[in-house]
């Protein structure tokens, strides 16, 4: 991380206290509505379980403790896709490089889930993810800079959702998020891009049933080319009205 | 948020987070953000003074622990990690970064938190305090080096594996926080880096700063004694 040497608020730091107090808020009201929080990390599979007993076994006493739980899949979309229920939250650790990843972000939002995306490299656009949580400097291996200012730190990031997740519940009245709040950044029926799918099964010629916001449905897809299980759609008013490429935002 | 409603937040009630609010019709998320980005950047900035601290500290102790480490590596030693918890978690880590480095050499060490089925017989059939000492008396061989992690410096089946690490005669690297605890004063850790801290947190992330300038100083070592 880039951190000013005689203090930690220079705008990096400003950057990471401010993404974490958001993953976290949302993190909190997620546990508040009774979700899981699936972690993932494809490169060191170390953190995602460091992460999870974080939040199992907490160690301050009197912290509430939270179901998380690291994805020991080998391959981290085929095991979110049928561990995580809607509602639930992804968190995923690494880098941009790392395989996997990318796959399993674009999908997660289809699936229901919220996603947080702790990496480093260079930084991905915001659509990857509910959250990115992005950390500056040289990419690293494994926990922790030897030298401050020089490496990446994940252990930091990931203790400080921990921490500020316990702060958003001691404030019980914004466990719940207003219901003023809009749904979405788009309208769902009249969206240019449509709504993102992943398609379960083809049913006849005609259509396919898809979960799109964690919700199945059954859409038409004679629109597009032939679709199988497992790729992704664009769905406007019940039709699939393009095949999207899940590794591409 | 923005920006304006961000500053009037900030500017508002700046000791409001030694007052968790207990009242159920708080709505002004906006305001508990600003509070949680102003403790997270409170957080950063002790994270990255308890590192400076612990690196200046315990500065002499690394150089003396990588010299003993890179010459045990040169006659064909192995680098044996454990933990509980989260430190489980760092040692795997200090494994990973010594065995499959992104850079430099790849060194040999084995986790002995990785074999679930070892720890969990162990722990079945004698106790949870010999699930690092029995794997380091059945693998390790005199001049290895055990490597490990306790925030509390008391942690007994690390103090266990440390006891048999030094019958055996192993190099032996100790991290600590608080005062060292246990781990600081039983004669039975030569190289024990102590991060004087209270904080769970802030001690771990020092720990890995350690590790990771302990694991930079083997490397460099070994290309002065043995370029590649």
């Amino acid at each position: 991380m880039t951190f000013a040497a005689s203090n930690g608020t220079d705008v990096v730091a400003g950057d990471l206290a401010d993404a974490v107090a958001a993953a976290s808020l949302t993190l909190a009201r997620a546990f508040a509505a009774g979700a899981t929080l699936w972690c993932v990390a494809p490169e060191w599979p170390a953190h995602a379980e460091h992460v999870a007993v974080e939040f199992v076994h907490p160690v301050i006493v009197g912290t509430r403790a939270f179901p998380a739980i690291p994805v020991g899949a080998a391959d981290p979309v085929a095991g979110v896709r049928v561990l995580a229920r809607p509602g639930d939250v992804v968190i995923v650790i690494g880098t941009t490089r790392a395989t996997g990843i990318r796959p399993l972000l674009r999908r997660a939002g289809a699936w229901g889930l919220t996603s947080i995306w702790l990496g480093t490299g260079p930084r991905p656009e915001a659509a990857w993810a509910d959250h990115l949580i992005w950390l500056q400097g040289p990419d690293a291996h494994g926990p922790g800079p030897g030298v401050p200012g020089e490496a990446v730190d994940f252990v930091l990031a990931y203790h400080l959702l921990w921490e500020l997740t316990q702060v958003v519940f001691e404030h019980p009245g914004l466990l719940t998020a207003p219901v003023d709040e809009p749904a979405g950044e788009v309208c769902i029926t009249c969206s240019d891009e449509g709504r993102l799918a992943e398609v379960e099964a083809v049913t006849d010629d005609a259509h396919a049933d898809v979960l799109a916001g964690g919700r199945r449905e059954s859409i038409d897809v004679r629109l597009v080319d032939p679709v199988e299980p497992g790729d992704l759609v664009l769905v406007h008013a019940g039709v699939a009205i393009a095949v999207v490429d899940g590794a591409e935002p | 948020m923005s920006d304006r409603a961000r500053e009037s937040t900030r500017a508002a009630e700046p000791t409001g987070f030694l007052y968790p609010f207990i009242d159920a019709e708080e709505r002004d998320a906006g305001s508990l953000l600003a509070e949680l980005a102003g403790s997270a950047r409170r957080k950063i900035a002790e994270s990255q003074a308890v590192r400076r601290d612990a690196l200046r500290a315990c500065a002499a102790m690394i150089d003396a622990a990588a010299t003993a480490m890179c010459s045990s590596f040169l006659a064909g030693g192995r680098l044996f990690t454990f933990g509980n918890g989260g430190s489980a978690t760092d040692a795997r880590l200090v494994t990973s970064r010594f065995l499959d480095p992104p850079s430099g050499r790849a060194l040999p060490s084995i986790c002995l938190d990785d074999d679930r089925a070892v720890i969990t017989a162990l722990a079945n059939d004698v106790g949870f305090d010999v699930v690092f000492a029995r794997q380091l008396r059945a693998h390790a061989r005199r001049g290895d080096i055990a490597l490990g992690l306790s925030t509390s410096g008391g942690s007994a089946n690390v103090l266990e594996a440390f006891a048999a690490a030094h019958d055996i005669g192993l190099t032996t690297v100790g991290l600590a926080g608080y005062d060292g605890g246990s781990m600081a004063v039983s004669g039975h850790v030569e190289h024990c880096l102590v991060v004087r801290s209270d904080s769970v947190h802030r001690i771990q992330e020092a720990q890995d700063a350690l590790v990771s300038e302990l694991w930079t100083q083997v490397q460099r070592r070994l290309d002065q004694v043995d370029p590649r």
